[in-house]
């Protein structure tokens, strides 16, 4: 993982100057460059690509071959819906904007991990919006959950939530830019010559280019600051203009003004939802190349469970077979085990 | 096998679990260590199957915030593995914590030692404020010790970020001794304040060696508050009528804080009346603590590592961190209750597996 890849930043409480902003996860995990946020993907396609073709090889040799598997673009295109899904799930919920926020956020991060061809970004969703709802502190049971969404079990929520988690490396708190947006929108009331008519009108505009930044891989290269007034300068130009020089009034020309034009290009590009023609194409074929491991019933699937029986089993009889010499020691209470590794999963307390 | 497996099963090997030290409803806290270089840590593991919900609440505050802060007066989350169904937290080991310090007679505290643990307290709560995010559950036995002396900050399973102004949180949190009369009103909309209340309890703990405002129940807790520090007034509190749960308690007089701390400085009980004024818009804020010149004025706070700590026994006593969830499993949504003030977080037994099994088969329920 990246995250743990990265020793970079210094953490250190007493570094001068580090921003609370760059001491969060998001910051130190989960900032990319463009460039290796293409790396990334390609990278993760290409293995998944070999891994589920061996897969499939062991299912039945010779069956690779004729499979035409998603490439990493294809794969973001069908993440890029899902995301834009969210939205709507979370309007029929009522959820506050952190939620669907963060879940969005979720999303992308998880598929810089995993690739949709093990995983369905549909079942991903909705166990994302799931987890969000309880990290940003607005819980709801899951009964509830499920219940308001057709053909949907609470397993197949919980089933992944662990793997979400995982893949998210627990870091569940994410800075957002539409509270940096109100932040901004704070800011301007107070700006001495703002045209006070048209300023509710350019908050809500920028607000909706916020919306759309979340469909994009913004958040994966910008801070969320930088983000915020890249949308206040598409809703209104002047008056981001005029916010960064009350911000730095000794600089003619902010230089935080040149950051805002790459962002304002990728919203603007990148900011809708994709075609659905050309997803519903890309889920057929999906449908063809997925990860037999992961689909219930085929001969991988089996395969892998049983090898995983065999493992847990084997463990399982160490474990009393340690036992049981313990007890022939003479020792019910094992003292001779005490100052041994605990095993690592063990069953006995899992009740 | 997943990448996102192997990246786990990678981290997993890093940690190994030595000795079961503790058990509660919600978690099994082991004594561990970095399989590298030897270094002791906690591993809290979390049982998650049981929740019907999912990951529960406390374990996900928990890992959300402590993922998050980094300070040397707030307990360092090494690391989070999973393995089957468990969650697992890997914790900086800590010797001891307040609580045992307070109770252990046979240390004597000076002045200059109770400076040090509340600057501490107050640089880590500082922090915390600092990034936007309410503890909600401080007092002694959350405050743990390194074996350096210095003082931790423990336990966010109720902790949460700031809501916005107008933003409803729920009023049932914080250990009832440490609750703020606000809390205890029903205020569903507070702020830092809460935090620092329970701070100015810890305080007034520390040079009384006892409790300071033990209540025997809510109502209790608001009156022996009122018994202490007198029943508010408007002027003291304006607008405290008006609170949801308000009821009047009765009249007791003001008795200056000088009857009871005969022994504290001036400074010293300046500081503790700012942080128990009961208008929590007046109260002290940690920020400005800090910058209070109690801690600037002689005596100087004591060296961390001079500090009065308990003799280990043969094998240290260990303690048993945050073992009981604040999340009721029978309960039908992911809800937080604070714990009864009673309710044993913490259990020390005695060297010997025999007697280490008996008492982690105890239930550890007190509820009310």
């Amino acid at each position: 993982m990246t995250a743990e890849l990265s020793p970079s930043t210094p953490e250190s409480s007493t570094a001068p100057r580090a921003t609370l902003y760059e001491a969060s996860t998001q910051y130190r995990h989960w900032r990319y460059s463009l460039q290796q946020l293409a790396h990334t993907r390609a990278a993760l396609n290409t293995a998944a690509v070999s891994a589920i073709r061996e897969a499939f090889e062991s299912d039945e040799p010779g069956s690779s071959s004729n499979v035409s598997f998603l490439s990493a673009d294809e794969e973001h295109l069908l993440v890029k819906l899902y995301v834009g899904k969210i939205s709507q799930l979370c309007g029929h919920f009522r959820f506050p904007e952190e939620v669907e926020a963060t879940a969005a956020t979720y999303m992308k991060r998880f598929y810089l991990k995993n690739t949709v061809m093990d995983w369905h970004p549909k079942n991903v969703m909705l166990t994302a919006l799931f987890l969000a709802t309880k990290t940003t502190n607005h819980p709801i049971s899951l009964e509830a959950y499920t219940s308001h969404i057709p053909k949907t079990a609470p397993s197949d929520v919980l089933d992944l939530e662990f793997l979400v988690a995982q893949s998210l490396g627990f870091d569940f708190a994410v800075w957002h830019a539409h509270r940096s947006l109100w932040g901004l929108w704070l800011d301007i009331q107070s700006l001495p010559d703002a045209p006070l008519d048209d300023l509710r009108a350019s908050y809500d505009a920028a607000l909706k280019h916020v919306r759309a930044s979340r469909l994009t891989d913004a958040e994966l290269v910008y801070a969320p600051s930088q983000i915020a007034l890249a949308c206040l300068s598409l809703a209104s130009p002047p008056l981001a203009v005029a916010w960064a020089r009350s911000k730095f009034p000794a600089i003619p020309d902010p230089p935080v003004l040149a950051v805002l034009e790459p962002i304002k290009d990728m919203i603007l590009k990148d900011g809708s939802p994709p075609e659905v023609e050309a997803v519903r194409e890309v889920d057929r074929r999906l449908k063809l190349c997925k990860n037999p491991e992961k689909v219930v019933g085929s001969t991988a699937y089996t395969k892998k469970k049983e090898e995983a029986e065999r493992k847990a089993d084997e463990k399982r009889r160490r474990k009393a077979d340690d036992i049981k010499r313990a007890m022939e020691d003479g020792d019910p209470f094992g003292s001779e085990l005490a100052g041994r590794a605990v095993d690592d999963d063990d069953d006995d307390d899992e009740d | 096998m997943d990448a996102v497996e192997k990246a786990n099963a990678e981290r997993q090997r890093r940690w190994a679990k030595d000795q079961k030290i503790g058990e509660g409803t919600y978690a099994v806290v082991y004594r561990g260590r970095e399989v590298a270089t030897g270094r002791k840590v906690a591993i809290k593991k979390i049982k998650v199957g049981q929740f019907k919900d999912g990951l529960d609440m406390s374990a996900i505050r928990e890992v959300k915030y402590l993922r998050e802060l980094k300070h040397q007066n707030v307990i360092e989350l090494l690391d989070v593995f999973s393995s089957k169904t468990n969650l697992n937290l890997v914790l900086e080991f800590l010797d001891t914590d307040l609580e045992l310090v307070i109770k252990d007679r046979s240390l004597v505290f000076l002045p200059a030692d109770i400076k040090s643990w509340m600057a501490m307290t107050f640089r880590g709560l500082e922090f915390c404020h600092r990034n936007f995010i309410l503890h909600r559950d401080l007092k002694p036995n959350n405050l743990l010790i390194a074996s350096d002396g210095q003082l931790k900050l423990a336990d966010f399973g109720l902790a949460r970020d700031f809501a916005d102004p107008g933003y409803k949180m729920t009023c049932q949190v914080i250990t009832r001794w440490y609750r703020p009369p606000e809390l205890l009103f029903g205020c569903r909309y507070y702020s830092t304040a809460v935090d620092i209340w329970s701070v100015g309890c810890i305080f007034a703990e520390l040079m009384l060696r006892t409790p300071y405002l033990p209540g025997e129940s809510d109502m209790d807790q608001l009156k022996t508050t009122f018994r202490a520090l007198g029943t508010p007034t408007e002027e003291d509190w304006p607008g405290h009528t008006k609170l949801p749960d308000y009821v009047p308690l009765g009249q007791f007089p003001k008795t200056p804080l000088r009857d009871l701390f005969t022994a504290a400085s001036a400074d010293c009980l300046n500081l503790l009346s700012k942080c128990l004024l009961y208008e929590p818009r007046r109260r002290i804020s940690a920020k400005d603590a800090l910058d209070h010149p109690y801690f600037f004025a002689l005596p100087y706070p004591t060296h961390p590592s001079k500090l009065p700590k308990p003799i280990p026994k043969r094998t240290s006593s260990l303690p048993f961190e945050e073992l009981d969830g604040n999340t009721e499993p029978n309960s039908t949504g992911p809800g937080v209750k604070a714990n009864p003030p009673n309710k044993l977080k913490r259990k020390h037994s005695d060297e010997g597996m025999i007697e280490r099994s008996k008492s982690i088969a105890r239930k550890l329920d007190f509820s009310q």
